[in-house]
């Protein structure tokens, strides 16, 4: 395939300071390179003069394709809700490629996403990092499983709790949390021994198997943790165990954010745009992100779509840069970070060569409000505009 | 209480008529809580309270001309929640000024963001869900804070309230059953009305019906019937029942209004658009976004840009008229969306949206263009007092 030189716009690499009249070149997917020099003579040239080019955004947490929205309970699909522990359940199982949120997400440049099982169980099964555009998900899927969810707080003890079911009260939440990670841990010394003797091989459980990928640090525990004592009681727990760990949501995270910080915990924020929605939410506010970042966390900006709508992830991150988080770490918070902490940003996060040609031309810098996303290339195949 | 003056501002009056919409370095005076002049060289008393306002942008207080603020009480769950009498399809006697909380936190939040005014309705549970209100964001006691009342009569069509009784086996399960519910309900008020006029001996007169009573203020045009419809056919549907009856209307949230936008500007009636910035969590609202606020705006339809909190929280007003802008509406309807052509719908333009000699001294001092992510309210007032969000009691960490 011919090499596309796109000449004179603004280039944003995150990881590098932004770049004026860039040359960026893509061939076969691929980036090949961004930066200033020379077209190659044999390219294809089109001319971005005035335009700003950044990398398609990255939404560390999202439940796009998952949920019902306007479709209904049909295709709700979120919440395997009928135990508290399912970590044998993978969202990709769920993810519908054909759901309009993905059109949203395209429309507002974000190319990949991490699909999470929701927050009613306190463990809720895999996840996975995919591109949002596609046919047939597994071919969408960038990591798969990048991550085992788990939440705390209100949802699984208000969902078990009214059936009169445990857990109903956050020690119930721990407590369920903590007995399936032992149970974990037991399965692996009973699969360890069957290595000398088979015949003590203990039955397949896809759900400890699951489990294990975390004890053994392949992918991290994500958990849902609103208010600051969720937040305690997440890397308490995960702290026991030594496993890998991400805080999602983080809404009560200033109140936290030395602990937090000293830390370097990884935190997925948002979605910041919302309402106090349930009291986990009341300290819900623009500042947290920024100020997450200032204390040495490594902060993703999520919108956790359908919660905030997906297409608006770019207002999200507007709205937490103009209430004190850097311009900085506002964009990486939707870009490089989250490709990072998901382990993804060999192949997305910037516009770096050798990384996939996932981009965004942009009328202006998003954070001003009138600049809009004019195209959107999903692997250099042009996906919106 | 001493006269105040903002001084050296870009002013952006919304006004129309005899003050200009935008002043560059103009000032605003006021005193007794009314704005006494407006202009590029209005003389200041000696004794006034000036505010240097230099490299500042000032606007009259945001309207939301549609939201549950303070009736669906932020935070708060089952014990804050009265927006919806939601036990009979038709409550035209109850009353948003009965179900307000003015210590919802969420004025706070508006306040901070520059919203002075709002509409409060009942929700749209209801085929008719009682009396709007329209109310200032600052204050203890509610009745204090009313600036009309009542402002309008909410009702609703579509999804919500065939939802709410279809499914408890009760009228309205479809949407032939919610039109035909509220014809019912404007039939009877005027039957009602009848029988109090023909009555010509007092033991005659129909014992007084509160339902009645509100819905015929309805009927003789002293209020609209305020309809949330959000797809095509339900708006159709609003609209044929208003000429059938000849009331006033204002058309609630009008989602799929681009669709029939020819429709929606030769009836003649308002419409209230949004919230543009929500997700699709219904199939009436499967296509919620910038184009019918675009669209109809275009087609110089009158509108007020609305955030229905707590759908979208009221702070983010000023990011969704920002936003319609992106979209392509033109930036000064975009503002007005928010300021007089609000005030104009929720019926009390006389005394806020614009600022004009003889109008509420409602105004914010902006950091810069409100409508910008970044933009700042730097100061508040109200009535023309200065309201400090920051120092209200009741923080929550």
């Amino acid at each position: 395939m011919k090499t596309r030189a796109y000449v004179n716009a603004r280039l944003f690499p995150i990881s590098r300071p932004p770049i004026e009249k860039g040359l960026f070149l893509v061939r076969d997917g691929k980036i090949v390179f961004a930066g200033q020099g020379e077209v190659p003579a044999d390219a294809e040239v089109i001319d971005l003069t005035g335009k700003t080019v950044l990398p398609g955004f990255v939404d560390e947490h999202a439940h796009v394709g998952l949920w019902g929205e306007w479709y209904g309970q049909p295709q709700q699909d979120g919440n395997e809700a009928t135990n508290p522990v399912t970590p044998e359940v993978r969202a990709i199982d769920s993810v519908w490629p054909a759901h309009s949120a993905f059109n949203d997400a395209r429309s507002g440049g974000v190319t990949t996403v991490q699909v999470t099982p929701g927050s009613g169980n306190i463990i809720g099964g895999e996840m996975a990092v995919i591109k949002t555009v596609g046919k047939v998900i597994d071919d969408m899927i960038v990591k798969n499983p990048s991550g085992m969810k788990a939440a705390l707080g209100e949802n699984p003890k208000g969902l078990y709790g009214r059936n009169g079911k445990m857990p109903s009260t956050r020690m119930g939440n721990a407590a369920i949390l903590r007995a399936a990670l032992y149970k974990a841990k037991d399965y692996e010394k009973k699969l360890a021994a069957a290595e000398k003797d088979p015949t003590k091989a203990p039955d397949t459980d896809l759900g400890l198997l699951g489990l294990l990928k975390v004890l053994r640090g392949e992918i991290p525990l994500r958990i849902h943790a609103h208010r600051a004592d969720d937040i305690v009681t997440a890397v308490r727990i995960a702290e026991e165990f030594g496993i890998d760990f991400s805080i999602e949501h983080c809404t009560d995270g200033a109140t936290v954010a030395e602990f937090l910080g000293k830390r370097k915990a990884k935190v997925n924020v948002g979605p910041s745009m919302w309402h106090r929605a349930k009291v986990e939410t009341w300290n819900i506010s623009l500042e947290t992100a920024g100020i997450l970042a200032k204390a040495g966390c490594r902060v993703s900006i999520i919108s956790d779509h359908p919660f905030h709508p997906i297409q608006f992830l770019s207002t999200a991150a507007a709205m937490c840069w103009a209430n004190g988080m850097s311009e900085e770490d506002a964009l990486r918070a939707v870009t490089l970070t989250p490709a990072e902490t998901l382990g993804v940003a060999d192949r997305v996060g910037s516009l770096d060569e050798g990384k996939d040609a996932d981009f965004v031309v942009w009328s202006g810098h998003p954070f001003q409000i009138r600049s809009k996303v004019e195209q959107v290339f999903i692997g250099g195949v042009k996906v919106f505009g | 209480m001493k006269p105040m003056a903002v001084t050296n501002a870009r002013i952006l009056t919304c006004a129309f008529g005899a003050v200009p919409e935008v002043i560059e370095k103009g000032t605003v005076l006021w005193s007794g809580g009314k704005i006494t002049a407006v202009g590029s060289s209005v003389e200041i008393p000696s004794d006034a309270i000036v505010i240097d306002a230099e490299g500042k942008v000032v606007t009259p207080g945001f309207i939301d001309a549609h939201c549950h603020i303070g009736i669906s009480e932020d935070g708060a769950g089952w014990a804050g929640e009265d927006t919806n009498e939601a036990t009979d399809p038709v409550t035209a006697e109850v009353r948003a000024l009965d179900g307000i909380n003015p210590k919802d936190i969420a004025f706070r939040d508006a306040v901070a963001a520059g919203v002075t005014c709002v509409q409060v309705d009942p929700g749209s549970a209801n085929i008719i869900g009682g009396e709007t209100l329209v109310m200032k964001t600052w204050g203890t006691v509610v009745d204090d804070l009313v600036v009309k009342r009542p402002s309008g009569l909410k009702a609703a069509l579509g999804e919500n309230p065939k939802r709410v009784y279809g499914t408890q086996r009760k009228m309205p399960a479809t949407r032939m059953g919610n039109a035909a519910v509220m014809r019912k309900a404007l039939t009877a008020a005027k039957d009602y009305l009848r029988k109090k006029e023909n009555a010509k001996e007092p033991d005659k007169v129909p014992d007084l019906n509160l339902r009645n009573e509100m819905i015929a203020k309805v009927l003789k045009k002293e209020i609209p019937l305020r309809v949330h419809c959000h797809r095509a056919d339900d708006i159709m549907t609003a609209i044929r029942i208003a000429r059938e009856f000849d009331i006033d209307i204002s058309i609630e949230h009008c989602t799929e209004g681009d669709l029939m936008g020819e429709q929606v500007k030769a009836s003649g009636y308002p419409v209230t658009l949004g919230p543009s910035l929500t997700d699709k969590s219904k199939l009436e609202v499967k296509d919620i976004g910038f184009a019918a606020p675009v669209a109809l705006s275009k087609l110089g339809v009158k509108l007020a840009i609305i955030t229905d909190h707590p759908v979208l929280p009221i702070q983010y007003l000023r990011i969704c008229a920002g936003l319609c802008v992106r979209e392509g509406m033109d930036e000064r309807i975009a503002l007005l969306a928010i300021t007089r052509h609000a005030a104009e719908i929720a019926g009390v333009a006389d005394r806020v949206g614009s600022l004009e000699p003889g109008k509420d001294a409602d105004l914010v001092i902006w950091s810069k263009d409100p409508l910008e992510y970044d933009a700042k309210a730097e100061r508040t007032f109200i009535n023309g007092e200065e309201v400090d969000h920051r120092r209200e009691r009741g923080g929550l960490l």
